[in-house]
């Protein structure tokens, strides 16, 4: 691998010997390495590997990551040490090391993103949109009832969680003393564990007691989301409230205001943004959860948007449905998998968006 | 711990009394050569003393240049600010005195050479002289230590210093007919004058003492409330 | 005009049996006095006043008065107790967690901790000025000056709401500063603007007493100046006390001062002297407040 410093300007390097005493001493070989060194160095490394492994037949994206960031490292860190001195080289190395780490955890993201992207838009049309299944086998057809029903149960989900959620949120930040705060506290913590499957295997039971067992309605479907929505909402909202400071509330008591109106008319408006975030947080959280919806909501081709009546589907066991089952057509099934899952991915994005926008245009400095 | 705060400015506190009261010092020694000079009649030294009253001016100025910074930078309230409020008093006082001392000292020519002499009266300004000394000495020990005792007893000393003022007034009274005797008489009468003014001061510094210790004014002895015996 | 009995009256204070512990004495009064403190009433009068923190002794028999139309400066060391005394004159002091209360408060002969007195009430009638502005974030200018009255008070008219925010703009004189921009956020405005405005809020509902927590410490040396102006001039219409840290400041700005003391640290503070502040300031009786004042003695 070639060693030869890329760039002019750096004469002939020389070997630094350590100062008196062990003190590390500036390097004196050509001085400070121009601000674009290092991406010269891995840009050029990872094009000549490219190469090279191309050449050899056993290219692949992975490989040449790996033997990039293995190859230029060394070379900067040895070249900074020379001309820069070892403290220097040392903050390359380790700026580069993280700058990796970095790549590294970011690369399952880029990679998940693409093939959605690659795969979905096989079936981003406007039929996807607007037809359901009822009554298609093979191709064609479309998630309009998935999108409908995911839009509608989370919908509900979000109407019973966040008021039971931020009003929890209320009571341990701003009402809550002593140990029944703190068991409180402990309760929500450990609600967030709880496995999805077990949220919905919940809310079906609980139905099934009083409409009979087998029975299944988008509504069970948003009580068992919510059970996993609401220890999110209290947990973010507690987080923004405590944000809120103290003197504000004394400014609003010390004008002779009692505490709860002190909690409507001045907290929560000051914590707004922040709550709303949290509230979008945790639909994004749950508007992909499969297991619970497939024991409460059920599996169904046509369009339902009544919660309360028969079965309704929604896009993530819609995917599950046709990846598992893809009849006759399996690819026209797996593509209207891909762009279910592309579609989900979509409104979560724009539910952030909407979520950016909100806490930018409405948020308040909280000093 | 406690002492050690704001120790620059106890420090400067401590040096402007000490530059104040010793002006009181500089009175004493203008006082005797003045007193000298009306014994032996000395020109010389009379202009002397004339000369140096620009030494006690100066020390007005700087320790009143100092009160002036102190106020401005330390804000001195309480016990502090009552002695800055005395120290300039004390000045005002310095300056005045050594005013007589200058006042004595220019009335020496004016009596001419080989004037006659009273030796009475000569002796009777002497015994002014030297109690008036006592006075300014007993008045600068009174303040540094603070002592209102030690203060009030100066009045009792000006009490004397009265007496004789009136008893060499009804000498040169009585003096006699000869023109250039009574000239000298008259003269002396003056430097008795402005002895027992010197008295007065001393007393005023005094009352100042009181001032910094209880934090009331009062005069020891009004001129218009005479105190009934 | 207060509304009482409305509101519910738990603090986050813990019961209400924790925080206040009336001696038997005060029943007699409790029983003619009955629910309300007039209106006008101005004078503090603090009997055998104790406060703690939970088991902390914060504050131990602390007896003054503070006189109408004037203002009383509270001075003392760090930790001395004294803003553990402000905040007791509004019940300001029983929301913290654990806080107690022991003595009397009188405003004008009701003793404010008795138990028919609501808290609000007192809030309503004795206004607070913090530390650090405190503008609502928010609301603008305008709904900031209003609030307390928006909080507060139904049934006013725009018209009337309009002029009272004047008046008290007027009165914390900001008005001419932020007319312009009434609908603009309050936290937009500078320090010493933005402590005028929580000082226009206070005054806004009326109170007639006004409480000040070192109003000045986060203001440069003009704003300080313009806001000791202020306060020259409210002292006129309440009555007003003032925590300050600062000596220059209650040498200047106060009529009356209080000097609290610890005898040393984790004992409860005490009242060493009070008195005309001229007095206090040039002869004080006390070797500990001479000490203070001087600054002989942190």
């Amino acid at each position: 691998m070639p060693q030869d410093p890329i760039g002019a300007g750096s004469g002939v390097p020389e070997v630094v010997p350590e100062g008196a005493g062990g003190l590390a001493v500036a390097g004196t070989g050509g001085g400070p390495l121009p601000e674009w060194t290092p991406y010269t160095v891995t840009g050029g490394a990872a094009a000549l590997i490219a190469l090279l492994l191309a050449a050899t037949g056993s290219f692949s994206i992975v490989l040449m990551f790996v033997l990039t960031v293995v190859i230029s490292l060394p070379v900067i860190y040895v070249w900074s040490r020379i001309a820069e001195g070892p403290r220097r080289a040392l903050d390359r190395l380790a700026t580069l090391s993280i700058v990796a780490a970095f790549g590294i955890a970011v690369a399952p993201l880029i990679s998940l993103l693409y093939e959605v992207i690659k795969r979905g838009t096989a079936r981003f049309d406007s039929a996807f949109f607007t037809e359901s299944a009822r009554g298609v086998v093979g191709a064609g057809g479309g998630a309009e009832h998935a999108i409908v029903g995911t839009l509608v149960i989370t919908g509900v989900a979000t109407l019973i969680s966040v008021p039971i959620g931020i009003m929890g949120a209320i009571y341990l930040n701003e009402y809550g003393t002593g140990r029944l705060r703190r068991a409180l506290t402990f309760f929500v913590d450990v609600m967030t564990g709880i496995p999805s499957i077990v949220a919905g295997l919940f809310a079906y039971a609980a139905f099934a007691v009083f409409l009979g067992p087998g029975i299944r309605l988008g509504i069970i479907g948003s009580v068992a989301l919510s059970v996993l929505m609401i220890p999110i909402v209290i947990r973010t909202s507690e987080e923004i409230l405590k944000i809120v400071p103290n003197h504000l509330r004394e400014a609003a008591y010390a004008l002779g205001t009692p505490k709860w109106k002190t909690v409507t008319r001045i907290v929560l408006p000051t914590a707004l943004a922040g709550l709303v975030t949290g509230v979008m947080l945790s639909i994004a959280r749950v508007i992909g959860e499969t297991a619970p919806l497939l024991v409460t909501t059920g599996v169904v081709d046509s369009l339902n948007t009544d919660p309360v009546s028969g079965r309704m589907q929604n896009l993530a066991v819609y995917a599950y449905t046709e990846y598992k089952n893809p009849g006759v057509m399996k690819q026209a099934a797996y593509d209207r998998a891909w762009a279910a899952a592309l579609t989900l991915i979509a409104i979560v994005m724009i539910l952030s968006l909407i979520a950016r926008f909100i806490y930018r245009r409405f948020g308040t400095e909280i000093r | 711990m406690v002492d050690k705060i704001r120790v620059q400015y106890a420090e400067e506190l401590a040096q402007l009394e000490e530059r104040a009261l010793g002006g009181l010092d500089l009175v004493i020694a203008s006082l005797d050569r003045a007193l000298e000079t009306v014994q032996h009649r000395d020109v010389e030294l009379a202009e002397l003393v004339i000369a140096d009253d620009d030494r006690i001016d100066g020390r007005y100025l700087e320790v009143h240049q100092a009160i002036l910074t102190l106020l401005a930078t330390q804000a001195p309230v309480a016990t502090d600010l009552r002695l800055i409020s005395a120290l300039l008093h004390v000045m005002k006082c310095m300056e005045r005195m050594g005013d007589q001392c200058v006042n004595i000292a220019k009335l020496v020519p004016i009596t001419g050479h080989d004037a006659p002499q009273e030796a009475d009266m000569l002796d009777r300004i002497a015994k002014m002289g030297k109690q008036v000394r006592s006075q300014i000495s007993q008045s600068k020990k009174a303040f540094a230590a603070r002592d209102v005792e030690l203060a009030r007893d100066l009045v009792r000393q000006d009490d004397v210093v009265d007496a004789l003022n009136k008893e060499c007034f009804q000498i040169a009274v009585e003096v006699g007919d000869d023109h250039d005797i009574r000239e000298w008489a008259m003269t002396m009468m003056l430097v008795a004058r402005a002895l027992e003014r010197t008295g007065d001061n001393a007393v005023d510094i005094g009352e100042q003492v009181a001032f910094v210790v209880t934090g009331l004014f009062r005069e020891f002895e009004d001129a218009s409330h005479p105190v009934v015996p | 005009m207060p509304e009482t009995g409305t509101e519910p009256r738990t603090t986050s204070g813990g019961p209400r049996s924790q925080a206040t512990r009336l001696p038997d004495v005060n029943t007699q009064q409790k029983d003619k006095r009955g629910t309300h403190i007039e209106r006008g009433a101005k004078r503090f009068e603090l009997k055998d006043l104790n406060l703690f923190y939970g088991d902390f002794q914060a504050v131990q028999n602390i007896s003054m008065t503070i006189e109408p139309n004037q203002v009383t400066a509270l001075i003392g060391s760090s930790g001395c107790g004294k803003t553990t005394v402000l905040r007791s004159l509004n019940r300001m002091h029983e929301l913290n967690p654990g806080a107690r209360v022991e003595g009397h408060v009188l405003l004008d002969d009701t003793d404010i901790y008795s138990r028919d007195i609501d808290p609000v009430e007192v809030r309503r009638l004795v206004g607070m000025v913090f530390q650090a502005p405190n503008p609502f974030p928010t609301m603008s200018v305008y709904e900031n000056a209003a609030a307390g009255l928006s909080l507060n008070r139904k049934g006013l008219t725009k018209s009337e709401k309009d002029e009272i925010v004047e008046r008290s703009l007027r009165g914390a004189h900001l008005w001419d500063e932020v007319k312009d921009r009434l609908d603009k956020p309050g936290s937009g405005l500078s320090g010493g603007q933005q402590q005028r405005l929580c000082i226009a809020r206070a005054i806004a509902v009326e109170p007639e007493v006004l409480l000040m927590d070192e109003p000045c410490s986060a203001l440069d040396p003009v704003a300080t100046l313009a806001i000791e102006d202020l306060i020259a001039e409210l002292k006129g219409r309440y009555t007003i006390a003032i925590v300050t840290h600062n000596m220059q400041q209650a040498a200047r700005a106060s009529d009356v001062t209080a000097f609290l003391n610890l005898e040393e640290s984790g004992k409860p503070g005490r009242l060493v002297e009070i008195g005309p502040t001229e007095t206090i300031f040039t002869r004080p009786s006390e070797k500990a407040t001479e000490d203070y004042v001087s600054g002989r003695f942190g």
